[in-house]
């Protein structure tokens, strides 16, 4: 893996996917998209980790390279950098159902490395950031509406 | 796992809350379809939400 440095770090992300019971359809499609990502240059994958919860809530934590078959995500998964600790994985798998599988991933906004390097050389310093929920935005626009209504 | 991920610091540092399942939040109501799309107007960009 080619080493970055940490003044051209992009902000780093993750995401857990559930898939509850019996509900998971994998197509390919998700890797595919994954892939294309990567391959972009959007995004660098740090770490990918697969996670069951039992119905007693045990948690098992399955690494990408024990995965059979991986197909286009064996090159991803060569660059991989083993971020994630064992406590991340309980800190991760709190947010499951049990009965469910997730996938972590773990990325880098590469998109968002220049911008951010640029602040930090222009004495910028990032103070807060986030994600507003699509929920958020669903109800300041019905909040909107209800204003516009009169109700 | 593998045994490298153990007894090392960790980068999350809390337990993490599950988020509300957008599908779900999306799918209530009698046209979920359109209040999709009422979300999708609200993000288009050089779009400006007033108040009337």
């Amino acid at each position: 893996m080619t080493q970055t440095s940490l003044d051209r770090l992009g902000p780093v992300d993750y995401a857990v996917v559930e898939f509850p019971a019996g509900a998971s359809s994998f197509t390919g499609e998700m890797t595919n998209e994954l892939v294309a990502l990567v391959e972009s240059g959007i995004i660098r994958l740090i770490d990918v980790m697969i996670l069951t919860k039992d119905d007693d809530g045990s948690i098992e934590a399955i690494e990408l390279s024990d995965v059979p078959e991986l197909g286009k995500l064996e090159a991803l998964e060569a660059e991989l950098a083993e971020l994630l600790a064992a406590d991340d994985v309980v800190h991760l798998a709190a947010a499951m159902d049990p009965g469910s599988t997730a996938g972590v991933l773990i990325w880098e906004n590469l998109w968002a490395a220049p911008f951010a390097s640029a602040a930090r050389r222009s004495g910028g310093q990032l103070i807060a950031d986030g994600r507003i929920p699509i929920q958020a935005i669903i109800a300041s626009i019905e909040a909107d509406e209800l204003v516009t209504e009169g109700v | 796992m593998r045994p490298g991920r153990v007894g090392r610091v960790g980068v999350i540092g809390h337990p993490v809350a599950k988020t509300a399942v957008v599908a779900k939040a999306v799918t209530p109501g009698p046209a979920p379809v359109a209040k999709a799309a009422v979300v999708g107007a609200a993000v288009t960009p050089g779009r400006r939400r007033r108040r009337i």
